[in-house]
């Protein structure tokens, strides 16, 4: 099984990587780039954990090659973070209790970042749309929908 | 365990000559079945040497409006189903039945090609194809070949795929004035497969609104997506003010299990695909005589 060599951006920078044939995202974000903010839960698409913004949308990385992903533009947890300073939905997470356990945390930010990308002030329904793909075992949802929709008004 | 080589181009060309040159190639795009198979290590995955990723290939992005038909690339998402007006405008049926997949993270990397070559008896983007009377377009080496979407699939998890074709295109006709749609679905994928059930309806309603050229394909009822030309049948040359809802719901439940025969989830199903149709009727006949 030979590697191939990619080169795509995260986070702003970009960086070209030799990868496995079987190499998930989720893996070479972890592994190699040590970026271990994204989290892995199901590994097959079900639980959102793993979401990251790929070319502008939200994407499970544990169903993506990164072999698949050459020239394309990936944002993870911690490129929401600018200059040391929170982005406002992480700000509005720890404001409005949104997070518990915080395993389901950097999804759920990925894919409320998402909407907010193409959609600055999504009504109740659209967040539940966007959140669909993601589970949270903790809070209920409530106070994660009411954080989105604090930054979202 | 599982090994091969990764292969990727953004070429038809060089897809097909892959496809040509080497045996055992399973092909990529958006990965939302296949990765799944390959984390579960699936039995129904084939044996393969190379994995051949087509997902970066711009031409098969493409939606067009050619003669008539409406031509989709097949790695169009089902996100891209669900905002496209070429989609929305001609093919309501094919935009609904893409919303209810899923998650927003599975909309946006499934395409509609995997969808249909999984071949999924649940896949829902089947039922309202074939109802449209989409055709697939299949390319090889050797040239072209368009088969109707109905005759392409050939059983669970089965199509008249060859190994060195990719599927380029799917061609929907379109639909002339008077032609209404509906898709109807409940349960999630994830639901106990009892409670799984789908429908689409597109039909022509004349001038005098008689029913005509009746489509009706059910999701998750049979082993594979198939149309009711018993059902089509009955609900032709009826008048949308004289149709009775119910008998046409008794004739879906009968024709749905003269296809499966008595199984555990008929007591359940039968009833629910007569809901299913009368709801689409019901639904379409009101639109038509806000119409008149
Ligand atoms: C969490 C989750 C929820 C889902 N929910 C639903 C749902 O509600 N309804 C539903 O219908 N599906 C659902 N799916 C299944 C899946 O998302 C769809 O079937 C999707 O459309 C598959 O497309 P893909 O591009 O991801 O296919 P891939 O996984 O890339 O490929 C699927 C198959 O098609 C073949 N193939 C793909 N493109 C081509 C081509 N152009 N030519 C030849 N062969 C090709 C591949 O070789 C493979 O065998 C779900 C999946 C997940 C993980
Ligand atoms: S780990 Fe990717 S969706 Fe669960
Ligand atoms: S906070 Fe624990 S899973 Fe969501």
């Amino acid at each position: 099984m030979s590697k191939v060599t990619v080169t795509f951006i995260v986070n702003g920078k970009e960086v070209t990587l030799k990868v496995g044939p079987k190499e998930r995202l989720i893996d070479t974000l972890r592994e190699q780039l040590k970026l271990t903010g994204t989290k892995e839960g199901c590994g097959i698409g079900e639980c959102g954990a793993c979401t990251v913004i790929l070319d502008g949308k939200a994407v499970s990385s544990c169903l993506i090659l990164t072999g698949q992903i050459g020239g394309s533009e990936v944002l993870t947890i911690e490129g929401l973070e600018v200059d040391g300073k929170l982005d406002s939905l992480q700000k509005a997470f720890i404001d409005c209790h949104a997070i518990q356990c915080g395993f389901c945390t950097p999804g759920m930010l990925m894919s409320a970042k998402a909407l907010l990308i193409h959609n600055p002030h999504p009504n109740r329904e659209e967040i539940k749309t966007a959140l669909e793909g993601n589970l949270c075992r903790c809070t209920g949802y409530e106070q994660i929908i009411e954080a989105i929709e604090s930054v979202a008004k | 365990m599982i090994s091969y080589e990764f292969l990727t181009t953004q070429k038809i060309e060089e897809a097909l000559n892959y496809l040509d040159k080497f045996s055992k190639v399973h092909i990529l795009a958006g990965g939302t079945d296949l990765l799944v198979n390959l984390y579960k290590e699936s039995p129904r995955l084939p044996d393969f040497d190379y994995l051949l990723d087509i997902s970066n290939i711009p031409e098969l992005k493409i939606i067009n409006s050619i003669n008539k038909f409406i031509e989709i690339g097949p790695l169009v998402t089902h996100s891209r189903l669900i905002n496209e007006p070429l989609i929305k405008n001609n093919f309501p049926v094919l935009m609904e039945a893409a919303y209810t997949i899923g998650s927003t993270q599975i909309r946006n990397r499934g395409t509609i090609g995997g969808n249909i070559v999984n071949a999924s008896p649940a896949a829902d983007l089947l039922p309202p194809l074939i109802a449209l009377r989409a055709e697939v377009e299949l390319t090889s080496r050797k040239g072209k070949r368009v088969l109707p979407l109905e005759e392409f699939l050939a059983g669970p998890y089965k199509t008249k795929l060859q190994a060195n074709e990719l599927l380029t295109k799917i061609k929907i006709p379109l639909l002339s004035d008077n032609y209404y749609t509906d898709f109807q679905k409940i349960g999630r994928r994830k639901a106990l497969s009892i409670a799984r059930l789908s429908l689409a309806l597109v039909t022509k309603i004349d001038e005098e609104g008689i029913f005509q050229d009746t489509r009706v394909v059910p999701g998750s009822a049979t082993p594979y997506p198939q149309s009711l030309p018993v059902t089509e049948e009955a609900i032709n040359g009826i008048s949308i003010f004289q149709i009775n809802l119910e008998e046409i719901g008794k004739i879906t439940s009968n024709e749905m299990v003269s296809i499966t025969g008595e199984r555990w989830s008929t007591p359940y199903k039968k009833p629910t695909i007569a809901v299913l149709i009368k709801r689409a009727l019901e639904r379409i006949i009101k639109e038509a005589k806000t119409n008149e």
